[in-house]
């Protein structure tokens, strides 16, 4: 124990604040989360745990979250904690329509929920929140995708394409190979569950995928859609891994 | 001397509201919108003291539309009639309540029942088959209880809705510049002015569900 | 405050008083040693502004505040035409001719004054400094919808607390257009294309109306604005001075001077041969 992390508010001597780094770890644990834009679509997938034997998987919430009808976030780190943030974001979207007549931009309540997190790494009596997030949606009379991610500390960016949560460098690194400028619809997807299937071994079941695009609402692929998709990018793997194998010989 | 009425239909409710804004001896505003769609498939209809009415229909539609998003199912509209009651009530024993009264018209997807609540800045809350707030209540009301009927059609809900805003007209003495008609029903909320004053909207698109309508309403 | 609401008591028995008035030496030694606030002797602030100030529901009210005025605002498919005339009144009393009723809020949004002066003035230039606030936070320019509600929403949280304002936010943006909102101290706020506000509202209506159309030219817009403003200013007697007139394009307003209405009315008599109730000549000269 060093000392420097039994307040929040204390630096440790060579400018660390401790328990927000904590706070990193958390979202370390918690499971993979990715968001990639298209041309005109934008997806969040997500690593979801499998359920016990004796679960409800009717009423386990999901990782994705609508904040208003055009904006969703996915996030990885403590559940608990997303909740009470998710919960301060539907608020204040609420609240921008009444005061200021328009929607929010995803802009707006990305900087709106990492102000909320900044406020929790600088204040008493309180802990950071153990959770980074994806910030997707469609600006107000706009049909250009948009993609924020925000972490415990209160740090937050755009993105082209960027995944949070277990193993989410391998994911990065994936996304960085493999992404292309405006991609359609399916080619966005797949390269969502492409990216996701680096880290999750158990397919389709494991994963899910919402969809936002500008003039539609929220949707959610079902569990046979993303098998499909799976499918055939197993198929294709398997072809390349064919492909390699006579010239080793 | 706003006028707010409004009409259960078969699967729906007919909502009008007086166009005219007036403050002090002036209309100053002759297209003033006096609803507020609080979701989907329920309308608002507000009169009273100036700035608390859009103030709290605004609050309440704020409230209504986060309970959407946060459940992802919206409130049925009897539902948003009780919490605006309770708003008001709470209002009511404040430093300053709100003066405000309403109708809360809706359609509830889930038993497939159009309501109409009639709510008052006293805070009581009924549902009725018709009603009216202000001065409208005292010509329409009569009207109503005599030419009203379950189970009307739209089409017959739209021409005792004409005949009540043909009475306002005749009797009371000032001219509320006419009223916006709005319908809500299993397909959400629409405005079917054009309906109830079929000469006054040339512009509007004369489409061939509503040429058969208005063919409907002459005969 | 305790101390100075009872000092108001009156004093007690008369064989107190000797003590009483070393008690009340003690306290004002003591108030003047400790720091405290100045506050009115009044138990209810809201209510003394309203006996006190309300001028319609009682004439003998003692505070009078600056009231008379006459502002137009109007869309025109050329943007917006505002128009003020420049006197202030305190009851019957013609405080000033050269009051400037339109603030500018900034380059691309004007507010207009009619009710009490000061509460126009600070509010209004407040809101000039929420406006810049929106800009910089989000790197583009406020909505004229949310500008006057960020006022309408200001002056609704101090109703029945005595603020007295009508006020026209006119302004363009690109996605707007040409926009204007009428904005009252009671709380309502109405987009609309054409407003007169102020006590001589009915006048300038009665020109305004008459006269009006979408397709005006900009010229024609910017002398139907200052001719209702003069003929406001003629009949009623809170109305007078000068009139400013501006118009608001997608570049931002412009400025388009002052006019004083005493030779603006003979020039208007004798260009437009109206005004004719004013007789220069008397029937035995003819």
């Amino acid at each position: 124990m060093s000392g420097y992390d039994r307040a929040l508010s204390v630096f440790s001597p060579d400018g660390h604040v401790f328990q927000v780094e904590y706070a990193l770890e958390a979202v370390k644990r918690g499971t993979a989360a990715v968001g990639v834009k298209g041309k005109d679509v934008v997806i969040l997938g997500c690593e979801k745990r499998s359920a016990l034997k004796l679960q409800d998987p009717r009423i386990t919430p999901s990782k994705i979250c609508k904040l208003d009808t055009h904006v969703s976030l996915a996030f990885a780190g403590l559940n608990a904690d997303a909740r009470i943030l998710v919960d301060k974001a539907r608020v204040e979207a609420q609240s921008h329509r009444l005061t200021v007549e328009d929607p929010v931009s995803v802009e707006y309540i990305s900087r709106y929920i990492a102000g909320v997190q900044q406020r929790y790494t600088q204040s008493g009596g309180v802990r950071p929140f153990g959770i980074s997030t994806l910030i997707v949606g469609f600006d107000p009379n706009d049909k250009v995708p948009k993609l924020y991610q925000t972490e415990p500390s209160g740090i937050y960016n755009a993105w082209k394409a960027n995944a949070i949560g277990k193993s989410s460098k391998t994911v990065r690194d994936f996304l960085e190979k493999n992404y292309e400028e405006d991609m359609d619809k399916a080619a966005t997807i797949r390269l969502a569950i492409k990216s996701l299937l680096e880290v999750v071994q158990t397919g389709a079941k494991n994963i899910e995928i919402a969809i936002l695009s500008a003039d539609n609402p929220t949707e959610v692929l079902s569990t046979e859609t993303i098998a499909e998709y799976v499918a055939e990018i197993e198929e294709e793997k398997e072809a390349e891994a064919k492909k390699q194998k006579p010239s080793r010989d | 001397m706003d006028i707010v009425l409004g009409l259960r239909i078969k699967g729906g409710v007919l909502v009008a509201t007086s166009k005219a804004a007036t403050r002090g001896i002036s209309v100053i505003k002759v297209g003033d919108d006096k609803t507020r769609e609080l979701n989907p498939n329920t309308l608002m209809a507000y009169t009273g003291e100036a700035g608390d009415t859009v103030q709290f229909a605004e609050y309440i539609m704020a409230n209504t539309r986060l309970y959407g998003i946060r459940h992802d199912i919206e409130l049925s509209p009897s539902a948003v009639a009780s919490f605006t009651r309770n708003q008001l009530a709470k209002a009511l024993r404040s430093r300053k309540p709100y003066q405000v009264n309403v109708l809360i018209a809706g359609f509830d997807p889930k038993t497939e029942k159009p309501t109409l609540n009639l709510i008052d800045y006293l805070a009581s809350n009924v549902e009725l088959p018709y009603a009216a707030h202000g001065y409208a209540a005292y010509y329409t009301m009569s009207l109503l209880d005599r030419h009203w009927k379950e189970g009307m059609t739209q089409e017959e809900g739209v021409v005792l809705m004409r005949m009540c805003i043909k009475e306002l007209q005749t009797r009371l003495p000032v001219d509320f510049k006419g009223v916006y008609v709005k319908v809500v029903d299993k397909d959400g909320i629409r405005d079917v002015s054009a309906l109830v004053y079929p000469d006054e909207y040339p512009e509007a698109e004369v489409t061939e569900e509503l040429e058969v309508q208005q063919g409907e309403i002459a005969a | 405050m305790q101390a100075i609401a009872d000092s108001f008591v009156g004093t007690g028995p008369m064989g107190a008083m000797a003590a009483q008035h070393e008690e009340d030496v003690r306290a004002i030694q003591q108030q003047q040693l400790t720091p405290s606030l100045a506050v009115p002797p009044i138990s209810q602030p809201t209510a003394f502004l309203r006996a006190h100030t309300d001028d319609a529901s009682n004439p003998d009210c003692k505070i009078k505040i600056a009231h008379g005025t006459t502002t137009l605002a109007f869309r025109f498919k050329g943007g917006i035409v505002v128009a003020v005339d420049s006197r202030a009144t305190a009851g019957n009393w013609v405080a000033s001719q050269t009051v400037n009723k339109v603030i500018r809020i900034n380059p691309f949004l004007l507010g207009t004054m009619a009710g009490g002066a000061a509460d126009c003035q600070y509010w209004e230039t407040w809101l000039g400094g929420q406006c810049r606030l929106y800009e910089l936070r989000e790197k583009q320019r406020i909505s004229v919808a949310a500008a006057s509600k960020i006022l309408s929403n200001l002056v609704y949280s101090y109703k029945g607390m005595g603020l007295s304002m009508g006020t026209m936010v006119c302004g363009y943006t690109a996605r707007e257009g040409p926009t204007i909102y009428y904005v009252d101290s009671d709380g309502t706020r109405l987009k609309g294309d054409l407003f007169c506000v102020g006590s001589g509202q009915t006048f300038a209506y009665g020109v305004l109306d008459a006269t009006y159309k979408w397709d005006l030219t900009v010229e024609e817009a910017l002398a139907l604005g200052k001719r209702s403003i003069l003929a406001a200013t003629h009949r009623d007697a809170f109305s007078g001075g000068s009139v400013n007139l501006y118009h608001v394009t997608e570049e931002g307003w412009v400025y388009h001077g002052n006019y004083n209405c005493g030779p603006a009315i003979w020039e208007a008599k004798e260009k437009e041969d109206s005004f004719n109730n004013i007789i220069t000549k008397l029937k035995d000269d003819e």
